[in-house]
């Protein structure tokens, strides 16, 4: 900062503007968070008492109570916004925003292949440009692409957009919303990001789950909601296991309430433990949490152990088994080693493979089997990982075994993470309202999974199969297959089913679809938030990528490669409204006028969408002519708002919490239907109950040896063999790289989010300072892991595998598996040269490939790297290599940033 | 008089409290109370953290600490020209314009609670944001204690807080602190027994720690775990006995924790 942006004399009261904001780091919202600024410029953002505008009385009918054993718990009066949001100052004014319109030095538009210097993406700076020129720009080339190849040429990358919770003016899909209005696009479908192994495993054991689509478990009777879960819990579990996800940060992303659940469940007594390769956040800090090491993807092995105890001692609920699920018999035999493998996996044979004490896995499998448990799942650790479709099923398989749905066994995953229902609420997870105009999931007639947009481009063809959803699609769409480019007669299908749900004449003829040539994307972090990052840069470095244009706040990752930059605001700036639909302590309404000026010359996705539009004659179609203020009106009349606060009210107040259903405590908590009569609440499996072995599998993918019918230890081999992956410490590549590497969330990120927020940087865990006073990503080790390679705390260490290098800093701590090494996953990326980076972006040289043969979601952790220390001398050598990424301006409170990719 | 208490038990090491102290203090000046905090460097707040243990038995202590508003400031001793005052409700300022150049009172701080601004040429610390108790914003409590979601950190009359059972940073510099702290940590024995015969862990074994400091004991539950917590520093003969068997191993606390990992017991 300047000395003129130091504020030099303290404000008064009357001087201050209030707003109040829902701040997160997902699409859902956050809990009440107020912002004060003076003069356009925010001076504080903090937590904010619910009760200031509504009294106690008035908010009675909206909050919610437990109790259990006479101890209650209700929310608090004053809110917990996420940590991130009370950092967001650093992240509105960050020496990252783009400020103007960018366009790469190199580059011009026209598709002229010496002239766009694909090679340089990555490589060289970027200049400022006017918004007319970066207009004119937009407005050629989409004429240019669709008139030489067609619409379908441009491909809508990031149709989860910034990830910042904002409504009208959210981006992930503006993009999509213009290019449907000049004649179509190829949609980049984002793939089962959170929720991979219960995706692609999980809902071919129990069916489709919530949002009925991701795959963790909920009753189809309900509209795939499960309301009471937490308070089943807390009524009767006496176990919670910690299957993965670290609760203190991955749950934190809308709220920090969940710290205060977490307080309330041990004051009652209950019992917790966490298996996972790094002692998380949640582990260190709780003094009640049991924490089992595991080596990373190991846990199908642990659980096959677990229940070869459950089996051999009769510790699981039989009749359950017999009544509520079917094939049992399959994957007893293969645990007791009665079929034809003829292995029994008992827990030596699980030890041998996942590092777990025989003791300890018996341990477990008592506890869990003799106490009242249920598991918590947010995301990360096992599902992620290559083959992750076995940890899911034998996740299913546990709580299956344990009799899903009984008082206290159930499953917790963030769309179950609902305190109580509200009357008007629509889901476990919908916020109350929505003038959303880019987050459309209709399907589209040429689609390219993000795991899959590398190989399309250097390829120029491919084939998956499954949904280009991840929510609201059925177990069954798994079987579908899709090809790029589309087959015509697919198109037509494809557009006729669209044409006819919109109540349009369906076309007879198919479009001319042709492969892509431009990108452009609301969600400019593919390189390190999916897989296979350094893949990624090599295919859009190519020429077959004419133009690469990025919406986005911050000047960062994919950005980096791209060739024009368009400005976005925050959320905070945008006159907007939100509130907050789940993990929150309870869901509210409301409206988020802009809390600040705007930064630089930013407008949000929406405006961006309309500008262009308005370049085509088309910005009518996508504003349907009305303004910002009466779009937010017009969101709270189409919403059910109305029935128990007028909109003036509201308008006053800012927010609104709805009123509890009046039997919100009679709601039947998660699966309990299902388990008190499994014939009238059935599952959406083929049989209708838990299938540990599936006919559909069978029927569909008979000679898939990766994903067979049911769950096994799979370890995978050789390409030439017909494996995906090689990725474990039973194979091959093991052998040249020996460490397996957990890439979580971090604690002070959440994914790529937030690595520029200074105040987070200096804490003491977050970033290494290396010996050239580079702030480096950490690469948690064991001591042991680290004396083997001569690596003591602080030293650069190369971690590397065939795809790559990232460099990283050593921080040894008791808190890591030996045999692995923790890199959270989403610093930013630093390109030193092709398939080497410095910024420890760890996707980077996540596999290329994706969960398996016929399931293609990403596998960005639990994978194979070795770490190596970088001497000084290879330090020079590399400085004097590439003395261009090494001069680049490092600030050293944020690091890279807007001045080290921007010329003067 | 004002007193801090804070809570050790109850943080979870989000560091909201240093977060919302930067937010109020970093390129933001509060004058009279104080000149704007550089971008990043100075922690007015600040939350330590000590891993302690080893694996399987690791837990993280995270201790937020400030300056502890002495009631025998050596701060206010060492300045000159009246530079750090005491104001009636108990909170040592540092006065940004007398306290130009005065390198002694940063040095004087025992507790290293004091930075240095290169910039500007004074000594900053925490005004335990003296600025919102004094009025006219829209909150009056330091920004440390609004934003913890935890009630880790309370603030108010000294009369008014519970402060039972509750320690100072380092009492022996008789400084007098206005900070106090409960559940400062002291040292644990953690480890898992087992049979290694059966390859069972053993619950219900009876587990001694015992020297000069004490006898302390625990036995091990469902997981064969045992935690002997609260301990001093001190040498120790840790005895594990079951069903006849029974097992002694020297271990010391004086410092560290003390993980022990799996005991076979035999």
């Amino acid at each position: 900062m300047s000395s003129e942006d130091i504020r030099t004399t303290a404000a008064k009261q009357s001087d201050y503007s209030t707003t109040l904001q829902s701040i997160a780091c997902g699409g859902t919202g956050g809990e009440l968070t107020a912002v004060d600024s003076v003069d356009g410029k925010i001076v504080r953002i903090r937590p904010y008492n619910i009760d200031s505008k509504y009294t106690k009385e008035e908010l009675a009918d909206s909050l919610w109570e437990l109790e259990k054993d006479g101890k209650t718990f209700s929310p608090p009066m004053k809110t917990a916004p996420n940590y991130f949001a009370l950092a967001y100052k650093n992240r509105v004014y960050s020496k990252n925003r783009v400020m103007y319109p960018l366009k790469r030095v190199d580059w011009e538009p026209g598709g002229d292949p010496d002239k766009i210097n694909a090679a340089n993406r990555g490589k060289s700076k970027f200049e400022r440009i006017s918004w007319d020129e970066a207009l004119d720009i937009m407005e050629s080339e989409l004429k240019r692409i669709i008139s030489t190849y067609g619409p379908y040429s441009v491909l809508t990358v990031g149709e989860d957009g910034h990830r910042e919770s904002k409504d009208l003016h959210a981006g992930g899909g503006m993009h999509s919303n213009l290019m449907s209005k000049l004649g179509g696009y190829t949609r980049e479908t984002r793939t089962p990001d959170s929720v991979e192994g219960w995706y692609w495993g999980a809902k071919h054991v129990w069916g489709s789950g919530s949002n009925k689509g991701l795959g963790m478990i909920a009753p189809p009777q309900t509209g795939y909601n499960s309301w009471n879960v937490i308070k089943d819990i807390t009524e009767y579990s006496e176990l919670v296991c910690f299957d993965a996800g670290d609760w203190e940060l991955t749950q934190n992303y809308g709220s920090q309430f969940w710290s205060r659940l977490l307080k309330y469940w041990e004051e009652l007594g209950k019992e917790f433990v966490i298996v996972d390769p790094f002692c998380n956040y949640t582990a260190v800090c709780h003094e009640t949490m049991k924490w089992i090491p595991i080596l990373p993807n190991t846990d199908v092995a642990f659980d096959f152990g677990v229940m070869y105890v459950w089996i051999t001692e009769g510790l699981y609920d039989k009749d359950y088994v017999d009544t509520h699920t079917i094939h049992f018999d399959k994957v007893r035999d293969y645990i007791l080693g009665t079929d034809e493998e003829g292995i029994a996996k008992t827990p030596q044979w699980a030890s041998e493979r996942c590092g777990v004490p025989v003791h300890t896995i018996k341990a477990y499998a008592r506890n869990v089997a003799k106490k009242v448990t249920s598991h918590a799942h947010f995301s990360s650790g096992s599902v992620k990982t290559p083959y992750s479709h076995e940890p899911g099923r034998t996740g299913a398989y546990k709580l299956a075994m344990q009799g899903l749905g009984k008082p206290g066994v159930q499953q917790l995953h963030l769309n179950a993470s609902s305190m109580a229902k509200a009357r008007i609420a629509r889901s476990t997870s919908a916020p109350y309202s929505s003038i959303n105009q880019c987050r459309m999931f209709y399907p589209n007639a040429q689609s390219i999974p993000r795991t899959m947009v590398a190989e399309a481009l250097q390829k120029g063809e491919i084939k998956w199969w499954g949904s280009p959803c991840i929510v609201y699609v059925e177990t069954s769409e798994q079987f579908q297959e899709f090809n790029y480019p589309a087959k015509p007669e697919a198109v037509l299908g494809m557009m006729r089913a669209m044409a006819e749900a919109a109540g349009m004449e369906p076309p007879t003829e198919a479009p001319k679809v042709e492969k892509v040539h431009m990108l452009w994307s609301e969600k400019p972090c593919n390189m390190n938030c999916w897989d296979g990052g350094f893949n990624y840069q090599d295919a859009i470095r190519t020429n077959e990528v004419e133009f690469f244009v990025t919406n986005h706040q911050w000047l960062e990752n994919d950005s980096l490669f791209a060739d024009l930059v368009l400005p976005v605001t925050t959320c905070v700036e945008d006159n907007d409204s939100m509130g907050s639909g789940m993990i929150v302590a309870q869901p509210h309404s409301g409206l988020t006028p802009p809390g600040c000026d705007r930064v630089g010359e930013s407008f949000s996705d929406f405006e961006i969408a309309c500008m262009i539009g308005d370049r085509f004659g088309v910005r009518d179609q996508i504003d349907l002519g009305m303004s910002v203020d009466e779009w937010i009106q017009y969101g709270f009349d189409q919403s059910r708002l109305g029935e128990e606060i007028s909109w003036d009210e509201f308008k006053e107040k800012g927010y609104y919490f709805p009123k509890l259903d009046e039997n919100w405590k009679d709601l039947p908590p998660g699966m309990r239907q299902f388990y008190e009569d499994p014939e009238s609440f059935p599952l959406d499996t083929p049989s209708g109950k838990i299938e540990f072995w599936s006919q559909a599998l069978a029927d569909n993918f008979p000679d898939d040896k990766e994903r067979t019918p049911m769950a096994r230890w799979i370890i995978g081999g050789p390409a030439e063999e017909g494996w995906t992956h090689d990725e474990t410490l039973w194979g091959e590549r093991c052998k040249k790289y020996p460490l397996l590497v957990t890439a979580n969330p971090a604690r002070f990120r959440v994914h790529v989010q937030g690595d520029d927020i200074k105040w987070f940087r200096e804490i003491e865990t977050c970033k290494v300072k290396g010996p050239d006073g580079y702030l480096y990503e950490p690469v948690w080790m064991n001591k042991v892991d680290a004396e083997a390679r001569g690596i003591e705390a602080g030293d650069i260490v190369k971690l590397y595998n065939e795809r790559g290098c990232v460099l990283t800093a050593a921080r040894i701590s008791e808190r890591i598996t030996p045999g692995s090494v923790v890199v959270n996953k989403g610093s930013r990326v630093d390109p030193i040269a092709p398939h080497l980076d410095r910024g420890g972006a760890i996707n980077l040289i996540s596999p290329n490939n994706q969960v398996s043969k016929h399931c293609k979601g990403f596998a960005v952790t639990g994978y194979l790297l070795e770490a190596e220390k970088l001497t000084q001398s290879e330090y020079d050598e590399l400085k004097a290599k590439y003395p261009e990424a090494f001069a680049r301006d490092y600030d050293p409170a944020i690091g890279i940033n807007y001045k080290s990719w921007v010329v003067d | 008089m004002k007193a801090f208490l804070i809570d050790l038990t109850k943080c979870v090491g989000c560091h909201d409290c240093q977060i919302g102290c930067k937010d109020e203090h970093c390129d933001q000046a509060w004058m009279p109370y104080a000149e704007a905090q550089p971008e990043v460097g100075q922690f007015w707040m600040k939350v330590k953290q000590f891993e302690r243990g080893h694996a399987p038995h690791v837990k993280v202590t995270y201790m937020p600490t400030m300056c502890n508003h002495c009631e025998n400031a050596p701060c206010e001793a060492a300045a000159k020209n009246g530079a750090v005052y005491r104001r009636e409700d108990g909170l040592v300022l540092i006065d940004p314009a007398k306290a130009k150049g005065q390198r002694e009172i940063m040095d004087a701080c025992p507790y290293h609670a004091i930075y240095w601004n290169d910039a500007l040429n004074i000594p900053q610390k925490c005004t335990g944001c003296a600025h919102l108790l004094d009025g006219d914003h829209p909150i009056s409590v330091p920004r440390c204690v609004d934003n913890c979601h935890v009630d880790v950190i309370t603030f108010g009359e000294e009369a008014e807080l519970d402060l039972e059972g509750t320690e100072v940073l380092h009492p022996e510099y008789g400084t007098k602190p206005r900070v106090f702290y409960r559940g400062l940590p002291k040292k644990f024995i953690a480890g898992t027994v087992f049979d290694p015969d059966a390859e069972e862990i053993i619950e219900g074994a009876l587990v001694t720690a015992t020297g000069d400091a004490g006898t302390f004991t625990a036995t091990t539950d469902s997981w064969g775990d045992f935690w002997l917590r609260d301990l001093p520093d001190a040498e120790w003969t840790v005895t594990i006995e079951h069903g006849g068997k029974k097992k002694s191993v020297a271990v010391s606390t004086v410092s560290e924790d003390q993980g022990l990992g799996d005991v076979a017991l035999c």
